[in-house]
């Protein structure tokens, strides 16, 4: 607690500073004793301002540790990889400002990375959702062995990646399972992971592996909505169609946008088990913008890498910008 | 107002936080960006810590070779093969070596003359000499043929004073099948005890009146004894866990767990009697004090620090001054070079400063490190360490090795050695040397121009060697005609009208795909308009005609060896190498006539391939001591170093200097002779070659072979092996579906054409 202090510099008695002590008593002390004192409007405004400085240090201890890594594993790096945009090479180092980014955007395997990426976050992105969605739906629905399908379609999660490809070449494989199963019916063998089917395949195991999880955050979300809303448009004849689209789908729009923004994240990191099955350079259709990257990485082509990386950066921005708009179009209502 | 100054207030605020936040952002990238890495000078604490100085000496006498070393205190005790001029050959002498002052003294031992061997020796409790001595004995015929032989090993103790035998024990009472039995580590322990161990077979242990106490068998091979400075004696051995040391257990008569807290290491590794620790553990790279108490162990220096090679290293101890000292040896042909080097600890700031120049390689081979450690001995401004980054068996050393170049921490000068010595070239990675050269005042016409066009970029030189040889596919020149070089198309053809059992002595389908394909990549690749050609027929024909032979090879069964089979036309290839004139006249004895080095198919019909035999080097062009590094590479492509590549016969393969070539040449071509019966002078073999079953005694060559060897010398401008294995992992990965029947060559071609296509479109 701070004292104002009188021109003399004596301290003031404790009742004068008091914000609660009316103007009148203050102005009569203030002639009787002859000393200036603030009025308890400026007192009250500075005591305010005092307390919102110390609330906003006191906030800044607490973000300083985020914020200096938030700076030094993300913005830094950022930096850096726009430094290495612009320049020919690492080694050089000369500024070259957009050439590589033009030279990136010509180059037939960064086309073709960009369009398989493009083409598989567009398909399993919404096959992720809807079918999580549908998932959910139907285990929150009355339905026998509820619980167990839960584990079924959560049990995904639990297991190791590696494993999880392993588990993908034993179907795949040109002598796997699926091919096998093929063979019983007198059909032609697919070399799943060296065709236009290699990407079909990437999709099931996208979905296989991340539906569980989006079932849940679905399954959350519908048991927060309101229960007497819900009773009162079935008391309103309203159908189960129309309860889904005007109340469910409302009400649970900011975690379709939640799950859409992951399952994009998620699709974009494809290319770990891409790697796994068929190593630095895949069948075409399998090759992502990650292998890209990752190839011009280990060839130090770091111009390259980088400027496809902010190109990407750039894409991501503008859809998780406008799912955010949308998100905010259709929920606003619901959310208050 | 107020509210209009207070909002410039906090604008100016906000600008000032915002000046800061940017400063240390920029502050930060920068110094991420230029700042970190190694600085020119050394860092304080290092300045002012204490180094390990090197002090080289001559042995105090001269011995042909030294067979045992055995240290007591500040003395050591060597058996060495001396000359001795009485009976024009060689005798062992066991010399009292004073290490303080450098001198030794000659011991009369009992004994010791004739055909006694001294395997080991050591200086007991007692103050006398122990050793283990061996005799050959053989009686011959009248024509002196030896008709009986057997050997005999002692073991004796002997008086340092007057050299008498106090005490000894033939060993066949100790030994099992001594026989069979070579005692190559003798120890004692803190009770007098010895402990005579021959390799793998078994440890057998004496009292000090040698009186056998017990055996210890062992299951891995021993690789070195020592007795620690507790009075326990240990074995290393290696086993699936690298090097372990164990203690040899007399009470329990066995060994004892691995000692925990060992580092594993490798290459010529020692275990010396300490006297500051338990024991010293010298091994290729560094020296280790090791406390086996606390299971500790202490990097005293790596010996390429003290420009000491870790591979020549005899014995190394500890003196009661703390100094350390070693006997190195390099071997010669004319007799093994000792030297005797004292290492003193001394303040850094104490010894003289040289600039650090570094030298980065996946490994370090022989020839780099003794070129190492001559520059480093002999130059007084500039000194190399070395930073070696390993085998590349996942592909992280090689990451490891890029993300250095391309920071503040680069290598100075660069191994190039199994690396894509041409994506480094084309990255900018790599100096232009001919500048240097130029600089220097050395005439490239001096030196192999095809060899240097090798190493070239855009008319750059980006990379050199000291030497180097050839690698080549061989063929009857009767049967290929006498021009080098063929396309894949010729070779295909050649093999198929000649139909033989094998196109190689032990050809695979996959080791002859890889022959076809992997040194004539580029046939199948336009890097200028990004096209490829995997599913053309070229590519079909290769797999088809691959699958025609075994899958596997029989490397055991029983049949003619290479040389008839090659007479026979039953192979008709053989993929070898050229590094010496000798191996040349080889081969046309092998073929049975002469030979054509026609090289592995290209499109270009350039087959034959350079490969260094001594390292490759290129200059950073990052570096900060670009002169100190050229220094280096002036130093191992010097008139006095590749003349001492040829006198010396050190390392192998050809200088790349033409004057020492044809050094080389004309002792390939100098007769050697011999005086017969009668006294005549006959010409006598230089050497003798061989290959499988084949052998040859090598007579000085003619002007003829020689002229051979250099034509392809001097053609090739190719380098070897420098095929990126992206390319070669996807093209073998996908064509085993093929080989083994699964998929046809079409959608194998199809398949590796679709996956090489996105490499290619990557790289241009």
């Amino acid at each position: 607690m701070h004292f104002p202090k009188s021109r003399k510099g004596q301290r003031m008695p404790r009742f004068a500073a008091h914000p609660y002590v009316k103007e009148n008593n203050l102005r009569s002390i203030e002639r009787n004793t002859k000393i200036t004192v603030p009025s308890p409007k400026r007192g009250r405004k500075s005591s305010s301002n005092k307390k919102k400085h110390r609330g906003r240090l006191i906030s800044a201890g607490y973000l300083l540790p985020s914020a200096v890594g938030v700076l030094l594993f993300f913005v830094l790096p950022f930096l850096i990889v726009v430094y290495y945009s612009m320049i020919d090479n690492p080694i050089s180092a000369q500024f070259v400002l957009f050439d590589n980014f033009v030279m990136v955007f010509q180059n037939a395997a960064f086309i073709q990375a960009a369009k398989n990426t493009f083409t598989f976050s567009v398909s399993a992105v919404p096959l992720a959702v809807v079918l999580s969605l549908f998932l959910a739906m139907m285990l929150e629905s009355k339905i026998p062995f509820q619980s167990q399908f839960r584990t079924f379609f959560l049990s995904p999660m639990m297991v190791p990646i590696a494993s999880v490809v392993l588990i993908w070449q034993v179907l795949f494989h040109f002598n796997g399972m699926m091919n096998e199963l093929r063979s019983i019916f007198d059909l032609d063998k697919i070399d799943w992971l060296n065709s236009g089917y290699a990407q079909v395949v990437i999709v099931i195991l996208f979905l296989w592996k991340n539906l569980g999880y989006n079932m849940i955050l679905f399954m959350a979300a519908l048991s927060s909505i309101p229960k007497d809303i819900l009773e009162v448009a079935i008391l309103e004849s309203a159908s189960p169609f129309q309860v889904f689209i005007h109340i469910k789908l409302r009400y649970i729009s900011s975690t379709i946008l939640f799950v859409t923004i992951m399952s994009l994240i998620n699709s974009f990191k494809v290319f770990r088990e891409i790697y796994l099955l068929k190593g630095d350079y895949p069948y075409d259709t399998m090759y992502m913008l990650q292998h890209f990257m990752n190839n011009t990485f280990s060839r130090l082509d770091y111009q390259k890498m980088s400027a496809a990386a902010i190109m990407m950066a750039i894409v991501m921005v503008i859809i998780i910008g406008i799912l955010f708009l949308t998100e905010n179009y259709f929920g606003k209502d619901v959310e208050g | 107002m107020k509210t209009i100054e207070k909002m410039c207030q906090k604008a100016r605020r906000k600008g000032i936080l915002r000046v800061i936040i940017m400063s240390l952002v920029t502050v930060t990238l920068m110094a991420s960006l230029f700042g970190c890495g190694k600085s020119d000078t050394a860092p304080e604490e290092e300045k002012d810590g204490l180094i390990y100085v090197p002090e080289y000496q001559k042995l105090a006498f001269e011995a042909r070779y030294i067979s045992q070393l055995a240290p007591a205190g500040d003395e050591a005790y060597m058996a060495a093969m001396v000359e001795d001029k009485e009976n024009e050959g060689y005798k062992t002498v066991v010399y009292q070596y004073n290490l303080l002052e450098n001198t030794a003294k000659e011991l009369s031992i009992a004994d010791l003359d004739g055909d006694v061997n001294v395997n080991a020796f050591l200086i007991s409790g007692d103050g006398n000499l122990v050793m283990v001595v061996n005799q050959y004995q053989y009686e011959e015929d009248e024509n002196g043929e030896i008709v009986d032989s057997s050997m005999t090993m002692e073991l004796r103790r002997i008086s340092v004073d007057d050299g008498t035998v106090i005490n000894s024990q033939d060993l066949a009472n100790v030994v099992d099948r001594i026989e069979n039995s070579y005692i190559q580590y003798l120890c004692e322990d803190g009770q007098g005890n010895l402990y005579l161990c021959d390799g793998d077979q078994g440890i057998h242990i004496v009292d000090k009146d040698f009186n056998k106490l017990c055996d210890i068998s062992l299951d891995d091979w021993v690789d070195g004894m020592a007795a620690s400075k507790e009075g326990d004696v240990y074995i290393a051995t290696y086993n699936e866990n690298g090097m372990v040391l164990k203690k040899v257990d007399v009470a329990a008569k066995k060994l004892g767990e691995a000692v925990e807290g060992i580092e594993d290491v490798f290459g010529n590794v020692g275990y010396y009697p300490s006297v500051s620790k338990s024991l010293i553990q010298s091994s290729s790279n560094q020296l280790k004090l090791i406390d086996l108490e606390t299971g500790t162990s202490e990097e005293l220096f790596n010996w390429m620090d003290v420009d000491i090679d870790g591979n020549n290293i005899e014995i190394v101890g500890e003196l009661s001054d703390g100094r350390i000292w070693t006997i190195s040896r390099e071997y010669s042909e004319e007799g093994d070079q000792y030297e005797l080097v004292y290492l003193t600890r001394k303040k850094a700031s104490e010894v003289p400063q040289k600039e650090e120049i570094v030298y980065g390689a996946l490994w370090l081979d022989t020839l780099t490190r003794r070129a190492i450690i001559d520059f480093n001995k002999s130059n007084d401004q500039y000194h190399i360490s070395v930073k070696e980054y390993g085998n590349d068996f996942d592909g992280s050393q090689v990451a490891q090795f890029n993300a250095d170049l391309t920071s503040q921490n680069c290598p100075d000068l660069i191994g190039l050695t199994s690396l894509d010595f041409s994506q480094y070239a084309s990255k900018g990675v790599l100096e232009d040397m001919y500048p240097y050269m130029e600089k220097s005042g050395l005439d490239k016409g001096d030196y192999l121009e095809n060899v240097l066009k090798a190493f070239e970029q855009d008319g750059k030189l980006y990379g050199i060697v000291s030497q180097f040889y050839i690698t080549s596919t061989l063929a009857k020149e009767s049967l290929v005609g006498e021009e080098n070089g063929w396309t894949l198309s010729e070779m295909l053809d050649f093999v198929e009208k000649n139909n033989p059992e094998n196109v190689f002595m032990y050809g695979s389908r996959d080791s002859i795909f890889r022959y076809c394909i992997y040194n004539n990549i580029d046939e199948f690749i336009d890097w200028e308009t990004g096209k490829c050609f995997f599913e053309g027929e070229e590519f079909i024909r290769t797999l088809e005609f691959a699958a025609k032979f075994p899958e596997e090879v029989d490397y055991n069964q029983e049949e003619e060896g290479i040389s008839a089979r090659l007479r026979s036309n039953k192979v008709l290839l053989m993929e070898n190498t050229v590094s010496s004139v000798q191996e040349y006249q080889m081969m046309n004895g092998l073929f049975g006539e002469k030979v054509t080095y026609i090289g592995y198919p290209n499109s270009e019909r350039k087959g034959n391939l350079i490969q260094s035999s001594g390292g490759s080097f290129g200059i950073s062009a990052k570096s900060k001591h670009k002169e100190g590094a050229w220094e280096f590479v002036e130093s191992v492509i010097s008139k006095e170093y590749q003349d001492s590549l040829v006198e010396d016969n050190y390392g192998w393969g050809f200088p790349i200097r033409k004057e020492a070539l044809e050094k080389q040449f004309e002792n390939d071509m100098t007769p050697e002779y011999y005086e017969d019966e009668e006294g005549n002078k006959v010409e006598s073999s230089k050497t003798t070659w061989g290959y499988d079953d084949f052998q040859m005694e090598i007579m000085a060559a003619t002007q003829e072979d020689v002229d051979a060897v250099r034509g392809l010398l001097t053609s090739a401008d190719r380098l070897s092996g420098n095929v990126d294995t992206q390319l070669t992992n996807i093209i073998t990965e996908e064509a085993e579906p093929f080989f083994k029947g699964q998929k046809s060559a079409a959608d194998a071609a199809g398949v590796i054409q679709n996956r090489i296509q996105i490499y290619v479109n990557e790289n241009r």
